[in-house]
């Protein structure tokens, strides 16, 4: 379950955000800033862009919050925000490297890992935070949105410019990259419908 | 099973139960706080851009309120016995600059409050972190008094303000109550989180 929708805020302080003022944009930054850099770290690998993410974020909130009319959470509204900086982010990395937006899958990543400190070795596969790394940025950026943050495939290939096909084939292909990962966790007996209830197309 | 259920697993490669884990586990990968000075770039980039008030005026101004107050409290426990005990009209020396000095007594005392500050500095960031859900009153307590301590660092460091020896131990004493309140509402915070 995404975490931005665990938090919340007064409206009060939404309005005194919208009048400029200061304290209350502080206070929704630090309620906020945590989920929203921990994605934008998710989708770059770089501190230094999660960072730069983190600040345009904040930035458009604080000048479109006036236009925020409380119709949704303020988190999912942040939450778009934050993922539509980090997709731009994407896309013109992507750009500047030449490639399309499905092309990486068969990227290179292990140096980019290790540049980040995110080791490579066989052993640290079996670490889930290390593997997710490991994958190619579309595919990490899907998993994360579908299976953290809850969007759909349908939602996801509208934000990427992409078709659903598209969406749910990365997905395929980045869970036979973390399936591994299950295997040293013990099988908990667990209702159906509640496994049932928990999933999302 | 649902067929299409079974459509999934054959499109996933997974099991229903897989999935569910391996959304657990991904859901529970460690979050990670940005720095402090990404806040200060988005107020500069605000303030640049006219999209909020300038916050070092609100800043200044909210801590000489609170200075003028702490001051008002000193100069009452100060003057009050005087004017009481009906004593002489104090008179004023000016003393050259060279000669004053701090008694060893205030130094210490000065010491002390660097160091137990220095102390709560440690201690807050030993806490855990901040817990995802808070109240909307918590952060906007923690928010009042991080920038009340900020606005004490502002002064301290600012070369262009001239403190005298009292001034200065005023200065760190207030630092080193909001420090304490601070580390107080966290403590708080993280033994409610934890139940």
């Amino acid at each position: 379950m995404s975490k931005f929708a665990d938090i919340q805020i007064d409206p009060a302080i939404v309005q005194r955000a919208a009048r400029g003022d200061i304290r209350a944009h502080e206070i929704i930054y630090r309620a906020f800033a945590t989920p929203v850099y921990s994605l934008c770290l998710r989708f770059t690998r770089v501190p230094a862009h999660a960072e730069d993410l983190v600040q345009e974020t904040f930035i458009e909130v604080m000048r479109s919050i006036a236009r925020f009319r409380g119709e949704a959470a303020l988190g999912s509204w942040i939450r778009r925000v934050a993922v539509s900086k980090a997709l731009m982010f994407l896309r013109s990395a992507w750009t500047a490297k030449g490639q399309a937006l499905g092309e990486d899958w068969d990227e290179t990543t292990a140096g980019d890992a290790v540049s980040h400190g995110i080791s490579s070795q066989p052993s640290d596969a079996l670490d889930l935070d290390a593997a997710l790394a490991n994958l190619p940025a579309v595919s990490r950026t899907i998993v994360w949105l579908h299976d953290v943050e809850g969007f759909t495939h349908k939602e996801i290939a509208k934000m990427m410019g992409r078709t659903e096909s598209f969406s749910k084939s990365q997905l395929s292909r980045a869970y036979q990259r973390l399936r591994p990962m299950l295997a040293q966790h013990g099988e908990e007996p667990m209702a159906e419908n509640a496994v049932l209830g928990s999933m999302r197309t | 099973m649902s067929s299409m259920t079974k459509d999934e697993e054959m499109i996933y490669g997974l099991t229903v139960h897989e999935r569910y884990l391996l959304q657990q586990e991904l859901a529970a990968l460690t979050d990670t706080m940005p720095p402090r000075v990404v806040w200060d770039r988005i107020v500069r980039q605000a303030t640049a851009e006219g999209i909020i008030r300038d916050p070092v005026a609100w800043r200044r101004s909210t801590w000489f309120g609170g200075f003028a107050l702490a001051a008002t409290v000193v100069l009452a426990v100060i003057v009050l016995p005087e004017i009481r005990t009906g004593s002489e009209p104090v008179t004023t020396h000016s003393v050259p600059a060279a000669t004053v000095h701090v008694e060893p007594m205030s130094v210490t005392a000065l010491q002390a409050l660097m160091v137990e500050s220095r102390q709560l500095e440690s201690n807050l960031r030993a806490m855990p972190q901040e817990p995802r859900v808070m109240r909307a009153s918590t952060v906007a307590t923690i928010s009042d008094i991080e920038n009340a301590v900020a606005a004490i660092d502002f002064q301290l460091n600012d070369p262009g303000v001239q403190m005298t020896p009292e001034e200065t131990e005023l200065f760190w004493r207030e630092r080193v109550r909001l420090m304490k309140t601070l580390v107080q509402l966290r403590y708080a915070q993280a033994q409610r989180a934890s139940y």
